[in-house]
């Protein structure tokens, strides 16, 4: 049946924002290799977004890639970006050589959950740490994607993946606290569900001099969606949920589950378990930015101050 | 970048140093631009004179948070096109394969000064051992050819580490210079050459000229000539890149290849067809010798006074040193063992890393005589000893 039809679009759709893009120059599909429902489509054309709008110089801005579902996202930007497919968890430190041997440069990392926040986590700590001036983006659909659905480091309590077939006990780790404590300034979370905050945010971030940490909360219909209900996140009601087996049933659970930064200082510590806290947590742009420090040691080091 | 304010070239002439500090000048002569390392005795002295030269030169020494990332940021500086270079010591090797692979596959040049101490496991960190060789000709997963140098004293260190940036350069591979703990905390003359005579020698990481600009930038076998074309270093920020680095089997483009086996073979024979410039050797004494000892890095030095007390008594012995331990010089060793009654293997390492290799390419008959020391220097009397028996 479906052999008489090509499975991809093979021609250059009509849209302002379909930029020329690598896997339609290279492999002639404009189209993207996600399952349906997945966030990660509207990631990849916010990022296309941002960078048409303000005109980016691909060159000094390369595209750090760490692995998971979203390494496939360098396929959807478009072809004259640079880009590097990092290893598991090391995208951050990566970045870093980068930003360092040539500091025109703000390279901006694509990184997942278990990327982030699992395998690379050191790596995230000290970059943050640093304060290097770079954007580091988590995607966090709180499972292992790639792998087949195993439970990653930010998924929820009670939650099923392949690897806790009995519900998720461990505690969920937080990838925003963990960069206001590392002391990246400015830390934002969002989900793809709010979609032009995200780019407000984007946007921000590329001005800042500094780490900008963004995590973003992205579905994964595939492997948690159709495992879960949606009453995860909502426990203390008590309710019956339903499986999330649609991309609108696993945004809705988003929209549900997130909690604007302002409500949650009024909420009690029961009703935040298990929601996401979305907002801009931290702003600061005036703490010294690392690849600028090292330049004036630079100069002591050459004797001219 | 290419800062020249004449601090990157040290007086010529001769200098007292330390081993660490010869190899960590000759890389910074070589045109280094960027360190990420992390402190490990015995290589920690690098990374502390590092960090003292390199800003004054322009160039980054960062001390990063574990070993993974300074591999890592070495890769990312190597990327965008600075002459990087990292330093450690068996235990921070083994962290770091990880990254070596993936840097092979992607033909990221980067040199690697292994200051080996004693293991396995933390082992005892101030003693030399020379039990790397076996992890770095086999570094990462995967199938690719890395090449490995081993210099005797603190001179070979400083222009070996030039060498070492040449072929990284060159043959676009890791290439690892293994030193020793004591090689390292060696305190000997070093005699420094002109700056013209360095600079004559390096090979600079620059874009090709526009009209030079393939979008082939990664190693293929050129059909016609039948050689493998080696491109220059692709240099991220600017026109001379892939449309991506992607760490699976790729074409020359960067492309996803369908053909895993033409990608392996060109990983592998990219070198293994260059052996006869990538191997350094030296004869010692060999013209007219009945013994053939073979060895690398500093047992070399305790062979060649074994050898001079031999000739004393009469015995024919000479020595044939390996400089490039790694790819080994099948060809060269089977032409100096060919006619030998005798071969001798003395090694810093018990199970004889390099003499199942020379086994491997001596005529059977021939007797291999291991001489294994481990955590402290070969006596003389140790070879001498080997040498008399076979001798009789």
């Amino acid at each position: 049946m479906s052999g008489e039809l090509p499975m991809y679009p093979s021609e250059k759709p009509e849209h302002p924002y379909v930029l020329d893009s690598y896997a339609g120059r290279i492999l002639n599909t404009y189209s993207s290799r996600f399952c349906a429902g997945c966030g990660y489509g509207i990631i990849g054309q916010i990022y296309t977004r941002v960078f048409e709008d303000l005109k980016l110089d691909p060159n000094l801005h390369p595209l750090v890639i760490g692995i998971g579902c979203y390494s496939q996202i360098l396929l959807l930007v478009h072809a004259d970006a640079q880009k590097v497919l990092a290893l598991h968890g090391r995208a951050p430190a990566v970045a870093t050589g980068m930003k360092m041997a040539n500091p025109n440069m703000k390279p901006i990392v694509f990184s997942g959950d278990g990327d982030c926040l699992g395998i690379g986590g050191n790596h995230f700590i000290h970059l943050c740490r640093r304060n290097l001036d770079c954007v580091i983006f988590i995607f966090n659909n709180s499972i292992y994607g790639m792998t087949g659905g195993q439970g990653a480091p930010t998924t929820l309590f009670g939650a099923k993946s392949s690897t806790t077939p009995y519900t998720m006990f461990e505690n969920r780790s937080d990838g925003i606290k963990l960069a206001l404590a590392a002391g990246a300034t400015h830390v934002a979370r969002t989900t793809v569900a709010h979609p032009r905050t995200f780019m407000k945010y984007f946007k921000k971030a590329l001005k800042h001099k500094g780490t900008s940490v963004i995590e973003i909360v992205t579905p994964c219909v595939t492997y948690f969606g159709r495992k879960n209900v949606d009453s995860l996140g909502a426990e203390y009601l008590g309710l019956e949920g339903k499986k999330m087996d649609t991309g609108g049933k696993m945004v809705d659970w988003i929209k549900r589950n997130s909690v604007r930064i302002n409500q949650a200082k009024f909420m009690t510590e029961e009703e935040l378990f298990n929601k996401y806290i979305i907002g801009e947590f931290r702003y600061e742009s005036d703490k010294p930015e690392y690849s600028e420090e090292y330049a004036r040691i630079q100069k002591i080091a050459m004797g001219d101050k | 970048m290419n800062n020249q304010n004449g601090k990157r070239f040290l007086k010529p002439g001769r200098h007292l140093m330390m081993g660490n500090e010869a190899m960590a000048e000759g890389a910074i002569s070589a045109g280094l631009r960027f360190f990420g390392g992390y402190p490990i005795t015995p290589s920690t002295e690098v990374i502390e004179h590092l960090a003292k030269r390199l800003p004054q030169v322009g160039g980054v020494c960062m001390q990063m948070e574990d070993e993974l990332a300074s591999i890592n940021s070495v890769m990312g500086a190597s990327l965008v096109g600075a002459k990087a270079m990292t330093a450690t010591s068996g235990p921070g090797l083994s962290l770091m394969v990880e990254t070596i692979s993936m840097a092979a596959n992607l033909e990221i040049p980067f040199v690697f000064c292994d200051v080996q101490r004693c293991g396995p496991g933390t082992g005892s960190v101030t003693d030399p051992h020379h039990n790397d060789l076996g992890l770095v000709r086999f570094s990462g997963n995967g199938e690719f050819e890395v090449i490995a140098l081993a210099p005797m004293n603190c001179q070979e260190l400083f222009d070996l580490t030039i060498t070492a940036f040449n072929y990284a350069e060159t043959y676009r591979c890791p290439v690892f210079i293994l030193s020793d703990a004591y090689l390292g905390h060696l305190h000997e003359v070093v005699d420094i050459p002109p700056k013209e005579e360095i600079l004559n020698k390096v090979i600079k990481r620059e874009v090709p000229p526009s009209e030079e600009i393939s979008p082939r930038v990664f190693s293929y076998l050129d059909k016609v000539k039948n050689e493998y074309v080696i491109p220059k270093p692709p240099i991220m920020g600017t026109e001379y890149v892939p449309g991506m680095f992607l760490h699976t089997p790729h074409g020359p483009e960067g492309i996803l290849s369908p053909d895993p086996f033409r990608f392996v073979q060109t990983m592998v024979d990219k070198i293994k067809t260059n052996k006869d410039k990538i191997c350094l050797t030296e004869n010692y004494k060999l013209d007219d010798a009945e013994i053939v000892i073979i060895a690398y890095g500093l047992p070399v030095r305790v062979s060649y006074r074994a050898i001079e007390i031999a000739r004393e008594e009469g015995i024919k012995v000479g020595a044939f040193r390996l400089i490039t331990v790694w790819p080994f010089p099948d060809e060269q060793v089977k032409e100096v063992v060919k006619n030998a009654k005798a071969v001798i293997v003395p090694e810093l390492n018990y199970t004889g890393i390099i003499a199942e290799q020379v086994e491997r390419v001596t005529p059977l008959g021939t007797p291999i005589i291991k001489v294994p020391q481990v955590a402290v220097f070969h006596h003389p009397d140790d070879i001498l000893k080997a040498i008399r028996e076979v001798a009789q």
